[in-house]
């Protein structure tokens, strides 16, 4: 059995302590020794995304599977599952990849207790990494939860002026929505005929009766939605990203996000089937208006950082839009083009929020009316401003416009008026260049002096942008080991 | 002929209360000593009783007075569990005043705790009740300011209240049934439904609610925590509660076919037991959301927690054959091990941030993380733990119980569960946003004396090592709850 898993989840927890005392002895070394250990995570993460792209897995089947008895009685037993497909691994490296760029990018960015946040940031990325791994719903559930805790103090303690009430309303909100998410687990659980109640993911795919999968699907609606997140349960997000320091703001949108559109997949179609596939075109609705909400309040928002939180709003629609797409009609790209707008959305957004750091740091305010001339009196932020904007708006050389095509595509295929979706990226271009004539193309208000980011820093953010050109080529890395994700939940749905 | 480890652990008790006060004569040795040698004995007694759990059943001495069981070691393990706590945290508190008397107080409430938890008899059961009671109310009123006095007189008055129901519940027993063994006594009751049974059942519930802290029984409970010294707070909440418990298991969920009012199905004891726990739940809960002192945020949310044990005794008194009752069942008792741990070392937290800075409003912990890391730490865990969040051991009775619900009649009271669950996080976060991300009011260090730290320590090891690995802690629950059915 492998170990591999294992090792993502508890080499980052267990070692969290020692992050802390090396940081608290010294600064610098703290930090390395830091990059030292995600850069090690990363490689181990590439070695099983390589795995599972070399080798994806039959539909309905899992790489890496390690399965031990953790409780067990005649009358509640869980499993500790672990194991990964061709949607998990393109998040988990996603995630290794932006733990890397986040400490790098910390560096100068968060200045006071660092010990804590150093050791924080391992804490999470061990939970994370438990998420995108677990097939056990209860198990799901704890690295779910534990995310919580420390994001909860990264938006609190490093935070902006407003950190106290952002940091309360997030753990209010995805508090409240996953324990809805978790009751609807324990009703699939009991609700089972008898002898085949399971937590265990591969147990229940596909069996769970038909009659009881309305309601848990409602609540994992809940659960998911509020990570997302969809329309209704979006309102914790601004507040938390804006108020989130930059380098968090990039884990928020780039990992915390995609738990939501990972649990849509993984669980809600995968176990309620039938009840998806009746609701599809609510799920599709409701993805849409998310999308159409998001990119119409970045059109009006004037605060930098909130533009980039609302356009995660508005890229996640399209995750859940595009998966709900493939259930209502079989269209693979669907599903495809979700999981690849998760990885790419991750990236262009992740770096626009690291971009947004250093204009606050450099300039001394975020207010896109206020910030004028960047071009000149910061260069390099301003060039890389204007490559993370193409990214995040779909423009080729990069590769996010493919996800939306194929999430586009997938929903005309189900039902032909979802058309109007591709107003959507025109909005999301329309308010970036509006953003980028405001603050880059403008003259400065006097001869303001240079103040610009360092070439290091500048080339730190090849590594968010390069991976996107590749993909452009390359698409086939994601897609080709999101196929049979997306044939088995086809195949769920169909049968 | 081999003397049986619990009638050693009756006796050594019942030793160390009546010979504790005798070090009041002495005049010489460390200031606690007779806090010491409390400690050692419980801790003794905790030996016994473990060995006790895992050996082969012995021959009673008591006749059919004490249940010789799973359950009954398990409650006693709890609740003397829960004293060693109070009094290895009480070494710094009390320095002067009468402290053998103190702690030999402490001892006859567990032993009276330890008698309760195997009563298999109504008298005994009262006699239990009593010994367990009488030297509380003498604690709660420990401090002699004019609060603690206050709340000592509430709580004594709303005691033998309770006292008296219960013992006006045993006479209509014994009067309807003929006996006083709690298997005979049950056993006649569900025979001879009638109004006076029901009226039986209720009385019961009544008195044992009192001190469950099942609401509506529940008003004393947050003037009492607050006005008792802080430590004996602890020991109500988590140690004499728990007797509540295991006496309202032992004598009322055996009568689950008896309907409240006869003939009418609508008010069957499940039912019942359904409506406390979900008012029991909310108000505690939309209660503690509005607290501004600590003390009562933690009575409040301790009647919630009531409120959710009792969620586990539902299916079981609605069909305790299936598979639901034996996981509610399961859930409910070791959401009762957690919660004497998790509230207890929560209470402790606050009695040592009152007794150093003085306050026990919500203001004194702006920052306390600052100023008492180690016991800020322990809240924090303990607060975590009882809103649920895993991996810590609160979040497993919480599971099991909500489990035992989700599906079938009671789905409502899953989902009032849930919500309730969902709407905690509310006051146990705002505390830890208080003590982690506020800045405190005066800064510098506070020392945090060794002995909270010894025992902060050992309870955060518990709720930890429990949430990673429930495994025996459900084990031990389960083959408790065998034995709840009375042969």
């Amino acid at each position: 059995m492998s170990f591999l898993l294992s090792l993502l989840i508890f080499l980052p927890i267990a070692a969290s302590p020692l992050v802390y005392q090396v940081t608290k002895w010294d600064r610098k070394r703290g930090i390395s020794f830091s990059i030292a250990l995600a850069v090690f995570l990363l490689i181990v993460t590439a070695y099983v995304f390589w795995q599972v792209y070399a080798a994806p897995p039959a539909p309905g089947s899992y790489s890496f599977v390690e399965k031990y008895t953790w409780v067990n009685f005649p009358f509640f037993g869980l499993d500790y599952l672990l194991g990964v497909d061709g949607l998990s691994t393109p998040l988990m490296f996603v995630t290794t990849l932006l733990t890397v760029l986040v400490i790098y990018g910390s560096r100068e960015l968060i200045n006071h207790h660092e010990p804590q946040y150093y050791a924080l940031l391992f804490l999470f990325e061990g939970a994370i990494m438990g998420v995108f791994s677990s097939l056990n719903l209860i198990l799901f559930y704890v690295f779910w939860e534990i995310v919580l805790i420390p994001m909860f103090f990264f938006i609190g303690v490093w935070g902006g002026p407003r950190r106290k009430y952002a940091a309360m309303k997030f753990i209010i909100f995805t508090f409240v929505g996953s324990t809805i998410m978790l009751l609807g687990f324990l009703y699939v659980y009991l609700g089972m005929p008898a002898g085949m109640s399971s937590f265990d993911i591969p147990a229940l795919a596909g069996r769970v009766p038909d009659g009881i999968q309305y309601l848990p699907l409602l609540s994992s609606f809940v659960g998911f939605g509020v990570k997302l997140p969809v329309f209704p349960f979006h309102t914790w997000l601004p507040d938390a990203h804006v108020e989130a320091p930059a380098p968090i703001s990039v884990l928020l949108a780039g990992v915390l996000l995609k738990m939501g559109g990972y649990g849509f997949l993984r669980i809600s179609i995968t176990l309620f089937p039938q009840a998806a596939f009746e609701y599809a075109w609510a799920f599709m609705a409701v993805g849409l208006v998310t999308m159409f909400y998001g990119a119409i309040v970045a059109l009006l928002a004037t605060d930098l950082k909130r533009m980039i939180a609302m356009t995660s709003i508005n890229h996640m629609g399209f995750v859940l839009f595009g998966a709900f797409a493939t259930v209502a009609s079989g269209n693979l790209l669907g599903v495809q083009g979700a999981i690849f707008q998760m990885f790419a959305h991750a990236l262009a957004v992740g770096s626009l929020f690291m971009l947004s750091g250093f204009v606050h740091e450099q300039a001394g305010t975020r207010e896109i009316p206020k910030l004028k001339g960047l071009r000149l009196t910061m260069p390099r932020t301003a060039t890389l401003l204007v490559l993370a904007s193409a990214a995040a708006m779909g423009l080729p050389p990069f590769a996010s416009f493919l996800a939306e095509f194929m999430v586009i595509s997938a929903g005309i295929s189900a039902y032909g008026i979802t058309a109007v979706s591709v107003l959507v990226p025109v909005i999301t271009a329309g308010y970036f260049l509006w953003m980028i004539k405001r603050t880059i193309l403008s003259a400065p208000e006097r001869q303001a002096q240079v103040h610009d980011m360092s070439l290091a820093d500048a080339a730190s953010f090849a590594v968010y942008l390069v991976p996107l050109v590749v993909l452009i080529i390359a698409s086939y890395l994601i897609l080709t080991p999101a196929l049979p994700v997306a044939q088995y939940l086809w195949h769920l749905v169909s049968t | 002929m081999m003397l049986d480890l619990l009638t050693a652990t009756i006796v050594t008790l019942a030793a160390s209360s009546l010979l504790l006060p005798l070090l009041q004569l002495r005049r010489i040795g460390p200031a606690n000593l007779s806090g010491y040698i409390l400690a050692a004995v419980l801790s003794a007694v905790m030996l016994m009783l473990g060995v006790y759990a895992t050996g082969p059943t012995q021959s009673p001495w008591f006749g059919s007075l004490l249940a010789y069981d799973q359950l009954g070691t398990l409650f006693a393990l709890v609740t003397v569990g829960v004293t060693l706590m109070v009094t290895v945290a009480s070494f710094g508190y009390l320095k002067d005043v009468n402290n053998p008397v103190y702690y030999s107080l402490l001892s006859f409430t567990a032993l009276g705790m330890v008698l309760l938890s195997f009563s298999e008899n109504l008298l005994m059961l009262l006699v239990a009740w009593e010994l367990m009671s009488l030297p509380t109310y003498v604690l709660a009123g420990y401090d002699r300011r004019v609060r603690s006095n206050e709340a000592a007189v509430k709580y004594a008055v709303i005691g033998a209240m309770s006292s008296a129901v219960i013992l006006y519940a045993i006479s209509l027993a014994y009067g309807l049934t003929g006996s006083i063994e709690i298997p005979a006594v049950v056993r006649g009751l569900v025979a001879q439904p009638s109004i006076l049974t029901a009226l039986t059942v209720l009385l019961f519930i009544a008195g044992f609610g009192f001190k469950m802290s099942v609401v509506p029984f529940h008003m004393w409970i947050p003037d009492a925590y607050e006005g008792a010294p802080t430590t004996v707070s602890t020991l109500l909440a988590a140690g004499t509660k728990k007797a509540g418990f295991i006496a309202a298991i032992r004598v009322v969920l055996a009568m689950t076919t008896i309907y409240i009012v006869t003939h009418s199905p609508l008010f069957t004891v499940a039912n019942v037991l359904a409506v406390l726990a979900l008012l029991t739940m909310t108000l505690g809960n939309i209660a503690a959301l509005t607290q501004k002192s600590m003390t009562r945020l933690l009575a409040y949310s301790s009647i919630a927690q009531a409120g959710y044990i009792l969620i586990g005794f539902v299916p079981f008194a609605n069909n305790p054959s299936s598979v639901a009752a034996t996981i509610g069942m399961t859930g409910a008792l070791i959401q009762i091990v957690n919660h004497a741990v998790m509230k207890g070392v929560a209470f402790l937290a606050a009695a040592l941030v009152l007794y150093e800075l003085r306050r026990s409003d919500v203001g004194a912990y702006n920052g306390l993380a600052k100023r008492m890391p180690i016991t800020a730490f322990t809240l924090a865990v303990a607060l975590l733990a009882l809103a649920g969040v895993p991996p810590l051991s609160g979040f497993w009775g919480k599971l099991m119980l909500f489990l035992s619900v989700a599906y079938g009649p009671f789905d409502w009271l899953a989902v009032a569960g849930i919500l309730n669950s969902a709407l905690s996080i509310g006051y146990y976060g705002y505390i830890i946003k208080r003590m982690y991300i506020d800045d405190p009011e005066v800064a510098g260090r506070v020392a945090e004396p060794r002995a909270y730290v010894i025992v902060f320590a050992a309870a955060v090891g518990l709720i930890i090592g429990i949430g990673l690995f429930p495994q025996p802690l459900i084990n031990f629950a389960s083959s408790a709850v065998a034995n709840i059915i009375p042969k």
